[in-house]
């Protein structure tokens, strides 16, 4: 049943294509055509063998097209500059690549993919859970099509709480209270741990903050915010983590993997991570948290509402303007944001699914605490709807960082972030 | 003169030391090899692993497929070795024997081109190499590596056939043989410590050359070693056992060569091959 | 070194004729072919490339005439003052230090007659670690949370709790040309003793005779002799420090904030991350362009040392 629905989709996708007339890809339909084979680009997803699993089971259902994966570099930026060396001088491959969520707008203008909604009907669209599409828009166009999401989630130890007989802490007041009673009690060795390093995981942090206070990087008219009142009281809190003890002194060196090894080691009471975290701390090599984690949505500041924000990532599928298989990539792109890949990527990959009908489903929900409190966490973009964003996040987290560091102070790195901002949106570097 | 050497007695400790501070780091990289996750990330850490595992080293075979790194890493610096060494004599000879003008500005241009940051042609030869097919392959790695060590090669070679004397030549050429070949059976055979010298140095530039091989072989199947190393792990988690288990296997061969042809990587040496 | 000049002033006047020279450049012609085709071609294109605006289009990158725009984009750049700092910095304090340490390790190798052979092999072994290896070792062994360098302070009493080598400006600069050190010196002293060793035993007697102690010879004989070796290696230091990539790359990330990003990364950065390929090899002609300068003024100091070896 569900393969006659893809089936039609795929079928509306291929008659808008010759509505717009979309001559050079050819006329045929897909099933009378010989086998073409294109490919996917992809970093590794968390789970090793996701990616190959989806793509076997597109293969074996499609008898025309053949996928093929190629494996791309897990750091981002690395992987980024990969493809924009090779879209940027013409190539045709990879037809279909996997990038991240903030690349809409720097990909959509420099022409590094297809504004998917040109060939799509925008009908393809409706089955993303809301706000996720507005992110993957540029210009009025989408770019990207939703693959997996991802947000910040705030990880609690259960035991550590319950010894000290606290409640999870919903202000990051309480945070601060809470790690010093159980830091003075010799329970844990630090009380948060988060992202600190400067690289654009920072900005995301950074972003939560930011929010909770009440700040924004961009305000009315895309004027440059960032130096306001609350962004300074966000930098200084998280400044004080850091001179406090509460958070060690390493965070600035801190990325994803750094503050997840201190809470799979026992030695921190919270942590801030992503959708990946639960499942590793419970089956992760070595942890020694095992049945003593807990998930729920970001704090925020004392007299502000709860949750507070988590900041979105993931990743969408793009679509390479050089390819020669324009047909057969979106049939791949219309599978793969389907219920069918959609569910094995939340049951198989516990991977927070785009498709609304497969993030509200029980079954799914029921598969990992954190994709059942999906639906309670309060989202915020980062500001990656200019095209200068990476310089826009960089201004971000290199100032961030080094006022965590301490070599500059709050007030004076966020003055830098602003001035960097504003250059990058002007001129450049 | 000896006994009034100040260095006579500090130079026993001071030997050491040196040593120590050269050798622990490589230590301590084969230690953390033999680690599991959590002892590698022990505090204070274990001088030696404990418990001892192999596991990071099956691992890098298992999951990464470390094999295919490694032999992309032999054939690229292999190839470009022998491409080297026969540009290199070619070019080594005509300088070091033939009238050519300008020999000094040649090898100084030379030398001075090759030390250019990578950074500075990567963009441009990446849309060349694009147009002729060459991205992901061995040739795309292997043509710009030999571009940017033959200056050096040449610079040793020539140096090391000026100290051969002429008169071996004369005899050659009196019996009627050419420049090649007299290059091939008299020059060449007599240079077997310079031409490993130069051999050396290439091979050893382009197992560790990261930024081209980065920009040029980014897909897994063409990756070399260190690229390879320095993309380990999933998107949110590097684990620093498999990381050094890599990076044993990786500086073991080069190692091992330098130890076994020390003789002639030394006597090259020491024969003014890098002298100026 | 002298009976060199002896043979090849001859050979000139043996093979003064056309023949010679034609089969002598016809030898030198695929070597300079394939220097020229993989450096020469690439660096006019970034010129040019840095004297344009870069459009990424859909049928390719297309350049269009722009003339000093990029490099007035870059000047303004604290970005790009703060790299060139660094990177001035790095390659200050690592070429005097490589050659200090060098120096020192250079004599120590030369005090040992015997094992002198595998001592100059174990100098190999840093020299032939892989970059991005010896920069993922130093950045485990200086980790801020569970780091051997931070169990050596503390088990000195030098430091409580945990030094954040990579995390603080100065530190992680400190630490970065620690690795570097650690790496180049073996080679520096390589070259170094090889030109040790070619300082004939005969004038250290005489000069020993003289009544020379052991400064005075060091400065009025060894060093000068040691002139060419210097000369050289500092040409390979200085050049190959200034172009710095890998290790910041791996090591800091740049980081703290962009404290560590060398001239190198910037323009990497601005090409491949933020698509800015008209600053970014602005910044990379700009880096080319002090190295040339650097160059000429490293051989300019050595050019009468050769010409002394060469008919030039």
């Amino acid at each position: 049943m569900k393969r006659q629905r893809l089936g039609t989709v795929a079928t509306s996708a291929v008659s808008v294509l010759g509505l717009v007339g979309m001559g050079l890809v050819g006329g045929l339909p897909a099933s009378a055509a010989s086998k073409v084979v294109i490919e996917f680009a992809a970093s590794p997803i968390a789970n090793i063998g996701l990616r190959s699993h989806l793509i076997s089971m597109f293969n074996s259902t499609h008898p025309g097209i053949e996928v093929k994966l190629i494996s791309e570099p897990n750091n981002t930026d690395t992987y980024r500059a990969q493809l924009v060396t090779q879209i940027s001088s013409g190539s045709t491959t990879p037809d279909v690549f996997m990038g991240d969520v903030i690349w809409p707008a720097q990909f959509g203008h420099a022409h590094l993919a297809l504004a998917l909604s040109r060939y799509l009907p925008h009908t393809f669209f409706k089955r993303f859970a809301p706000g996720l599409v507005q992110g993957a828009s540029y210009h009025g166009h989408v770019y990207g099509a939703p693959f997996f999401m991802d947000a910040g989630f705030f990880y609690y130890r259960k035991d550590l709480l319950k010894k000290a007989n606290l409640p999870v802490p919903h202000t990051w007041e309480q945070v601060v209270s809470d790690s010093k009673i159980l830091q003075s009690r010799h329970l844990v060795k630090y009380g948060y741990v988060f992202q600190g390093k400067a690289y654009e995981g920072l900005t995301c942090d950074w972003m939560e903050f930011m929010t909770d206070a009440g700040g924004k990087v961009f305000g009315p008219g895309g004027k440059v915010a960032i130096d306001s009142p609350a962004s300074l009281k966000a930098l200084t809190f998280m400044r004080s983590l850091i001179t406090s003890g509460i958070s060690p002194a390493a965070e600035t060196t801190f990325q994803e993997a750094q503050s997840m090894n201190v809470f799979m080691e026992g030695q921190s009471a919270f942590l801030r991570n992503w959708d990946y975290a639960y499942s590793l701390s419970q089956t992760g090599k070595g942890t020694k948290v095992k049945g003593d984690v807990g998930v729920e949505p970001m704090p925020t500041f004392q007299g502000q509402s709860w949750p507070g924000y988590s900041n979105i990532g993931g990743w969408n599928l793009y679509v390479n303007p050089h390819t020669r298989h324009l047909k057969q990539d979106l049939a791949f792109i219309d599978w793969m944001t389907g219920v069918k890949a959609q569910t094995f990527m939340a049951t198989f990959g516990s991977e927070i699914p785009t498709n609304y009908t497969v993030q509200k489903s029980p079954k799914v929900r029921a598969q990992n605490p954190v994709l059942n409190i999906v639906s309670k966490v309060r989202l915020v973009p980062r500001p990656s709807g200019t095209p200068a964003y990476p310089k826009v996040s960089s201004a971000i987290y290199t100032n961030i960082n080094a006022a965590l560091a301490g070599s500059v102070s709050p007030a004076a790195a966020l003055k830098a972030a602003a001035q960097g901002i504003l250059r990058a949106t002007h001129s450049g570097l | 003169m000896r006994s009034r050497n100040p260095w006579s007695w500090v130079r026993y400790p001071a030997t050491a030391l040196a040593l120590f501070v050269i050798l622990f780091p490589f230590y301590w990289l084969v230690v953390t090899s033999f680690k599991g996750p959590m002892d590698a990330a022990a505090y204070p850490p274990h001088l030696l692993p404990h418990p001892l595992t192999l596991v990071n080293y099956q691992r890098i075979f298992a999951v990464f497929h470390f094999e295919r790194y490694f032999v992309n890493s032999t054939v690229v610096a292999s190839a470009t070795t022998v491409a080297v060494a026969v540009l290199g004599s070619l070019a080594a000879y005509a300088l070091a024997r033939l009238p050519v003008r300008g020999k000094v500005s040649i090898l100084l241009a030379l030398l001075v081109i090759s030390l250019f940051p990578g950074v500075a042609v990567i963009s441009p030869l990446y849309v060349l190499m694009r147009d002729i097919s060459w991205l992901n392959s061995y040739q795309g790695l292997v043509v710009p590596y030999v571009a940017f060590n033959l200056p050096l090669a040449i610079w040793i070679l020539q140096n090391y056939f000026r100290g051969i004397p002429r008169e071996l030549e004369e005899s050659a050429r009196m019996d009627g043989a050419g420049l090649l070949r007299t290059l091939r059976s008299i020059i060449l055979p007599l240079s077997v410590p310079g031409l490993f010298t130069a051999g050396i140095f290439t091979f050893v530039a382009c197992w560790t050359e990261f930024l081209m091989a980065l920009t040029f072989n980014s897909s897994n199947n063409w990756r070399t070693i260190p690229v390879a190393i320095a993309l380990f792990g999933t998107r949110f988690s590097v684990s620093k056992g498999d990381v050094f288990a890599a990076s044993a296997l990786a500086v073991l061969p080069i190692t091992i060569l330098v130890l076994l042809f020390r003789r002639w990587v030394v006597s090259g040496l020491l024969s003014g091959a890098v002298k100026g | 070194m002298t009976p060199t000049v002896r043979v090849s002033r001859t050979v000139r006047r043996r093979h003064g004729g056309h023949g010679g020279s034609l089969a002598g450049h016809a030898m030198l012609a695929p070597a300079l072919l394939v220097v020229a085709a993989v450096t020469l071609f690439p660096i006019g294109y970034a010129i040019d490339m840095s004297l344009s605006h870069v459009d990424l289009g859909l049928t390719g990158v297309h350049l269009r005439f722009d003339g000093f725009h990029n490099y007035s984009v870059v000047f303004q750049s604290p970005q790009f003052w703060q790299s060139l700092l660094f990177t001035v910095a790095f390659t200050a304090v690592t070429v005097v230090l490589e050659f200090a340490l060098g120096l020192l390790l250079a004599l120590l190798c030369k005090s040992w007659v015997r094992p002198r052979g595998a001592l100059m092999s174990l100098f190999l072994v840093p020299w032939a670690f892989i970059t991005v290896v010896s920069a993922e070792l130093w950045g485990y062994m200086l980790n801020g949370s569970y780091g051997l360098m931070d169990a050596v302070m503390q088990g000195l009493h030098l430091a409580q709790g945990n030094v954040v080598w990579l995390g603080t400006p100065t530190l992680a600069a400190a630490s970065l040309m620690a690795a570097d050190v650690w790496k180049t010196t073996p080679f520096v002293a390589l070259m170094l003793l090889a030109g040790l060793l070619m300082i004939p035993d005969e004038i250290y007697e005489a000069s020993d005779m003289d009544g020379a102690g052991p400064g005075a010879t060091f400065f009025r004989i060894t060093l000068p002799l040691l002139r060419p070796s210097m000369l050289l290696a500092l040409l390979f230091r200085t050049l190959q420090a200034f172009g710095v990539f890998d290790l910041p790359f791996v090591m800091t990330g740049g980081g703290p904030g962009s404290s560590t990003q060398s001239l190198s990364m910037l323009a990497y950065n601005a090409m491949f991350r933020d698509f800015d390929f008209g600053p970014g090899t602005a910044v990379a002609v700009l880096t080319v362009v002090v190295v040339f300068l650097m160059s000429l003024v490293i051989i300019a100091m050595f050019r009468g040392q050769l010409t002394g070896t060469y008919d030039a």
